[in-house]
């Protein structure tokens, strides 16, 4: 074994990387359980891989195929209803964790001074795994995906001047047809998860550099924080982590597996009930709630322009909060949580 | 027996336990994705071929069938019977043809030859051709794994 | 001779041959591997052939909704044994994991891994 070890060091020269592991430390303190969140999320992310190419083993991406090969799937391969029902709810428990793990770095203000990039980074990479699902949702092409797909992709059409484009842009024309699933696919499976390999290094490696971040809450104290060893203390308490997470994902995905809706027809009217996954339903809400003019300008272009401001202020926010410790700091975590408040009220409320 | 000195650290017993608990939890998942990964792709117990489609062949003209995912011929004998074959080659599992005026098989990738009764005369060809069994029953001529 | 090691407080030497403790390890890893591989197969074994005919055999009209449940018995008794079998590792592996933890906090607490390093470079704690 030591053989191999040496052979492998007189090659790679990797005592860098495990040297650095070897002494990377974990602060010790109230919040310490919120250094589980961003782990969690690659453990989902390399299930969805996993999972994913498993299915698209299978998987057709053409407008006649795609439903029958998802029913085919589900139906006729050994488990793989299970494999797919592995994929959905992983998606939603990666998603999950995504948003867990902003409000975790959001409320101890870990994106203040020298962090902002990795916040950055962050910002888009919960941007990549909306996308992720919001291209997946389209591929068994269901009635309840294809209606999804045409609410999701009109919306943009609200922005002023580049709306229409990138509309076009998603849909490969003026209507979702065939050409769009494609385009959806080969998102999907080949340009986001080079867009995510790409982000996540960046991510990985500020994370890396700067170190694990002290909350706001404990820096205010002033007292030097006791710390872990991320080798082998923190790692394994995270691999326990995983284990249970893993049991869970499994557990509901056994139980709840998701079924498949009948063909969509591009023809049909829409169907009852339509609504998109969990994660965009505030923004679902929030379109219903705008009236259709307000002060003789489109509602809707109101109501995307709004939340394209709202999502800025979020990307922006290491920059906004300059200075965290004082009131200004304080205001801006009310904010904050007033933010997460409405955005749980509006997710609800369209489900009512 | 004791022995004088322990056989291994309490860490290193540790990080074997969980290391091999691990690697066996792992691999009760292997055989379900492997059973996914390659499905049974299981031939037809039988195909049925309608009489009206070969009771008019001569002998030794044949017919074309499918027998399952693979392509199958159906040969008039001199009595009237019939032989049926699975006309895919011995060799690399190319499709053979069957020149009709030769009463022999071709396979065109390699320039294996068979003969009527699917033996392997010339060419790479290791092996005769498969041959199904073929009875009439009814309107139809059932075709069916021998044996 | 074999490495020096630290057994107990005192320096002693692991003996140089194939030694009684990595055989030992490695026939343990062995059969826990081999069985639960076995075990795997078992539970898989059950539903080949009946598998592909019998497949959809749950009512299915066309063009309405698919339900995915586990359809044939012996894959609904395949998935419950393999999740029986997840939830036995995992408190098990969380058990060995906790102590495993408790130790690693012993040595960071007590310097263990510092004073170790004086008498021999053992990278993997």
């Amino acid at each position: 074994m030591n053989v191999l070890r040496a052979w492998i060091e007189e090659r790679l020269g990797l005592r860098a990387v495990t040297g650095f592991l070897a002494k990377k430390e974990v602060p010790r303190h109230k919040h310490t359980f919120l250094y589980y969140t961003g782990s969690s999320i690659l453990l989902f992310l390399g299930i969805q891989i996993v999972t994913g190419v498993f299915l698209a083993v299978y998987y057709r991406p053409t407008l006649a195929e795609a439903n029958t090969s998802v029913a085919r799937i589900i139906t006729e391969m050994p488990f793989g209803w299970l494999v797919r029902s592995v994929h959905s709810w992983s998606a939603t428990f990666m998603i999950a964790f995504v948003i867990v793990h902003l409000l975790g770095i959001a409320f101890t203000k870990a994106y203040r001074k020298p962090r902002e990039a990795s916040w950055l980074t962050g910002i888009m990479l919960l941007g990549a795994s909306l996308a992720f699902g919001f291209t997946g949702y389209l591929l068994p092409w269901d009635e309840l995906s294809l209606a999804a797909t045409k609410v999701g992709t009109n919306f943009p059409k609200a922005i002023p001047v580049l709306g229409a484009f990138l509309s076009r842009l998603m849909r490969a024309g003026d209507d979702v047809t065939g050409d769009t699933l494609s385009r959806f696919f080969i998102f999907h499976v080949s340009v986001l998860p080079l867009v995510v390999m790409a982000l996540l290094g960046l991510h990985l490696f500020l994370v890396q550099r700067h170190g694990m971040s002290i909350p706001l809450q404990e820096e205010r104290k002033n007292v030097k924080v006791p710390f872990l060893p991320f080798w082998p203390n923190f790692v394994f308490r995270e691999a326990g982590v995983w284990l249970v997470l893993f049991g869970l994902l499994l557990t509901v995905a056994v139980v709840f597996a998701p079924g498949l809706g009948p063909q969509a027809d591009l023809m049909a009217p829409a169907p009852e009930g339509v609504k998109p996954e969990w994660y965009f339903l505030f923004m679902f809400q929030a379109l219903k709630l705008f009236p259709s003019k307000i002060l003789g300008l489109n509602g809707e272009m109101i109501a995307v322009l709004a939340m394209m401001a709202g999502f800025g202020l979020i990307l922006l926010l290491p920059f906004i909060d300059n200075r965290p410790f004082d009131r200004k700091g304080r205001v801006i975590t009310g904010l904050v949580w007033a933010g997460l408040a409405s955005t749980v009220a509006m997710s609800v409320w369209s489900l009512l | 027996m004791k022995i004088p000195h322990s056989l291994f650290s309490r860490r290193v017993f540790l990080n074997s336990l969980i290391g091999g608990w691990l690697a066996a939890l792992g691999a009760a998942f292997i055989s379900p994705f492997l059973k996914f990964i390659l499905p049974p792709t299981r031939e037809p117990d039988q195909v049925s071929v309608p009489l009206a489609e070969v009771k008019d062949l001569a002998p030794h003209a044949a017919k074309a069938f499918s027998w399952g995912n693979k392509p199958g011929l159906l040969k008039k004998n001199d009595d009237g019977s019939y032989t049926a074959f699975v006309t895919v080659c011995t060799h690399l599992d190319c499709n053979v043809t069957f020149i009709a005026d030769q009463r022999r098989f071709y396979c065109a990738c390699h320039e294996g030859w068979y003969d009527e009764n699917g033996l392997n005369v010339s060419g790479p060809p290791p092996a005769p051709l498969r041959r199904l069994a073929a009875v009439v029953e009814g309107d139809a001529v059932i075709v069916r794994k021998p044996g | 001779m074999g490495r020096p090691c630290l057994y107990g407080g005192h320096v002693g030497l692991e003996p140089a041959v194939m030694s009684e403790r990595r055989l030992a390890m490695a026939a343990i890893a062995a059969l826990v591997l081999l069985s639960s591989f076995a075990s795997g197969m078992l539970e898989t074994q059950v539903q080949t052939v009946p598998q592909a005919p019998v497949g959809p055999a749950a009512a299915k009209t066309p063009g309405q909704g698919t339900v995915a449940a586990p359809r044939p018995a012996q894959e609904r008794m395949a998935v419950g044994v393999l999740l029986a079998w997840v939830w036995l590792s995992i408190a098990v592996l969380l058990g060995l994991l906790r102590l495993r933890v408790r130790e690693a906090d012993r040595v960071f607490r007590f310097g263990l891994d510092r004073a170790a390093g004086k008498t021999h470079q053992d990278p993997k704690p």
